[in-house]
């Protein structure tokens, strides 16, 4: 059983105004976790609903376990998992009921009391779904994405509006979900969360894959293992007389500079020589290696959260 | 399957009864339409009609004849001071008058309200032929019986008991019309829909559930209205209960299900507000609910019979009125039961989660 869990290849979505999706091939692999990244607009969101069946998609084809839209259409709901990126239920529906009537939808469910502790709600299983704060829906959302024991589960930004430690407690699900053998795909915006997660990665922008691969190498492509940063106590200067003095170039941030480098150790002396001359106002200076941050920024052109 | 069904059926009642405003409507309105004109018609078949009577600076004994043989004929006379009288009649709230003029009367009627109007001038004539007589000792007049019964023979029945299975099927009607499709078109547009569509849950058996929710929140509105009718005007059902419950559930699967493939053909609340509005107002004033349609062309007539309002409430009322069973009803509960499962199918094929 080692074929794919997920093929799709050209899948082409346009709106009115904007093509969405322009041509995506991805292959995901049974028991891997798969991200998907890309700066707001991407295609990320449609990609996957038109995987889950919710958009039909203008061409291209999807292969989802083995099975086809077409022809398998309810096997395939059976199978699969999903959180929205906004999962609006009934209002006045309580966490329990919920996830007790998604449990009835499917041929196999798994216990309220399991899944309640899964995503540590139990305190809220009586409570409305309009009741619950936003992180508390995420979770919730998350549960019913995993009500029918799916064999591949899709995360549409999981972990957005989640508190540091509710987040630690997703990263601990989507494990324990690989550990058992699931397949798991999923968007995010948060750099650490998919070098953490996810086996393999994509990067997309303007509804196509730009980047893919491990996050090793992905960074490695990079070909800048490391950047040296000059933060600064409020708005940084404009780096461009120092950069022309450097030979380097220096990105500049809001508040930091950041000069990537091949050669940290030969760099480090000059910058702070230069820094020194020319009087640049600096608090501190690091070193640190590049991160998926770096990849995704030189391959969007654009910071990530904004 | 059945359990699904069931599933979907209870937390649609969950969800229903959570939203304690809609409930009180559904069950307050029905019975305070039922109170209030039940209470204002109380007398018989509907409003007396009335005529407005110039009251002459001296009367004579000519005008105490007229006044007596008004009253004979059951109209509601309403004397008023001349000046009161024109302003009354500019303000256009008279639809006859009848004033003094030189040895005999004249009557004026309001142009807008001519069917009023006209009826109660006919009146005012026969009461002034019956003066004239008495007033020359001709032998008193006579005139011919008039007998007030249910066209089932059963019971002369008051308008109350015309009213309440009318508005039952009103009430049907807006239940399918807003209660359902207004519902699924704001949840559709709000996205609610959206994760049902990513389960394998049938549509059909989601819209099943939805109807026998609503089967029984029209069966305990029905047993309210019935209630109340009972205690406040002495209304009981003629007929069998089995037949009144068969004609009901043909009733609300009708009009469920034509909420339902309204429901499909809106993208948003407001467009569907206007089309159900648009069949809603044309449907309860053509369809008989508070009084009959005698005086449409005969080919409107016929055309309302094909619409489902009409047959259910003919039906309804033959039940519920006059006691008849429902052998003689089939046509009238087939073109209903066509609808329902017109409409039902229609649903189950159009409807879209997203
Ligand atoms: N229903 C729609 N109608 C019209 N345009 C749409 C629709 N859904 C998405 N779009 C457009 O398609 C593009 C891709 O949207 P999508 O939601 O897939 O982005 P995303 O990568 O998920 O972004 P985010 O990170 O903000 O969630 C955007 O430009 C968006 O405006
Ligand atoms: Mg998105």
């Amino acid at each position: 059983m080692s074929e794919l869990a997920l093929r799709i290849h050209g899948l082409r979505k346009a709106f009115p105004k904007v093509v969405a999706v322009a041509g995506v091939d991805l292959e995901v692999a049974r028991g891997e976790v798969f991200g998907l990244l890309g700066p707001n607009g991407a295609g990320k969101t449609t990609t996957l609903e038109m995987i889950e069946g919710l958009t039909v998609p203008d061409a291209g084809e999807i292969e989802i376990l083995g099975q086809s839209w077409k022809r398998d259409g309810q096997q395939i709901r059976a199978r699969i998992g999903v959180q929205l990126q906004s999962t609006s239920l009934f209002n006045k529906i309580t966490v329990r009921e919920a996830l007790d009537l998604y449990g009835t939808y499917y041929p196999k469910a798994r216990s309220t009391a399991e899944l309640l502790d899964l995503v540590q709600l139990n305190d809220k299983a009586e409570a409305y779904h309009i009741t619950l704060s936003g992180g508390q829906q995420q979770r919730l959302a998350l549960a019913l994405a995993l009500v029918n024991d799916p064999e591949l589960v899709f995360l549409d930004e999981p972990t957005t509006g989640l508190d540091p430690q509710a987040r630690r407690g997703l990263w601990d699900v989507v494990r324990r979900m690989k550990a058992e053998g699931r397949t798991v795909l999923l968007t995010t915006h948060y750099m650490d969360e998919a070098e953490a997660l996810c086996d393999r990665l994509a990067i997309m922008d303007h509804g196509q894959v730009i980047a893919s691969g491990t996050p090793a190498s992905l960074i490695a492509q990079l070909a800048i293992p490391s950047v040296v940063e000059l933060t600064f106590d409020g708005a940084a200067p404009d780096p461009a007389a120092f950069s022309a003095r450097l030979g380097e170039t220096v990105e500049h941030r809001s508040d930091l500079w950041e000069i990537p480098t091949r050669d940290p150790k030969g760099l480090l002396p000059r910058i702070l020589e230069i820094a020194e001359a020319a009087g640049v106002p600096y608090q501190q200076i690091h070193i640190r290696r590049a991160t998926l941050e770096d990849v995704f920024l030189h391959q969007t052109g654009r910071s990530l959260r904004d | 399957m059945v359990m699904m069904i069931w599933r979907q059926f209870v937390m649609e009642w969950k969800l229903y009864s959570r939203d304690r405003m809609a409930m009180f409507w559904t069950f307050a309105f029905p019975v305070a339409m039922l109170l209030g004109f039940g209470v204002i018609f109380r007398g018989g078949g509907g409003p007396k009609l009335s005529i407005v009577y110039v009251e002459p600076a001296a009367p004579s004994p000519r005008d105490a004849a007229l006044l007596k043989a008004m009253d004979e004929v059951q109209l509601k006379v309403m004397p008023l001071a001349p000046a009161e009288a024109e302003a009354r009649w500019g303000r256009g709230e008279t639809a006859a008058e009848v004033l003094a003029d030189g040895e005999g009367y004249r009557l004026r009627l309001n142009s807008y309200l001519m069917a009023q109007g006209g009826a109660a001038a006919g009146l005012v004539n026969q009461a002034w032929l019956m003066a004239q007589a008495r007033l020359n000792g001709a032998p008193e007049p006579k005139r011919i019986p008039v007998s007030v019964e249910s066209p089932g023979g059963r019971k002369a029945s008051n308008y109350a008991a015309f009213l309440l299975p009318g508005l039952l099927g009103l009430n049907l009607m807006s239940i399918g019309l807003f209660s359902v499709g207004m519902v699924n078109v704001s949840y559709r547009e709000k996205g609610k829909f959206r994760r049902l569509a990513v389960t394998p849950l049938p549509k059909w058996i989601f819209l099943l559930g939805q109807v026998l929710q609503r089967l029984t929140i029209s069966l305990a509105q029905a047993l309210v209205l019935m209630t109340v009718g009972w205690l406040a005007f002495g209304i009981q059902n003629q007929g069998s209960y089995l037949d009144l419950l068969v004609v009901m559930v043909f009733g609300t699967a009708c009009f469920m299900s034509f909420g339902f493939a309204l429901s499909s053909f809106a993208e948003t609340s407001e467009s569907y507000a206007a089309i159900a509005n648009l069949l809603f107002f044309p449907l309860m004033l053509l369809s008989g609910v508070y009084f009959t349609l005698d005086s449409a062309p005969r080919w409107l007539q016929h055309a309302v019979t094909a619409l489902p309002l009409s047959p259910f409430l003919t039906t309804l009322r033959a039940v519920f009125n006059d006691g008849s069973g429902l052998a003689g009803h089939g046509l009238a509960l087939a073109i209903v039961g066509a609808w329902a499962l017109g409409a039902f199918l229609l649903a189950v094929r159009r409807f879209r989660w997203a």
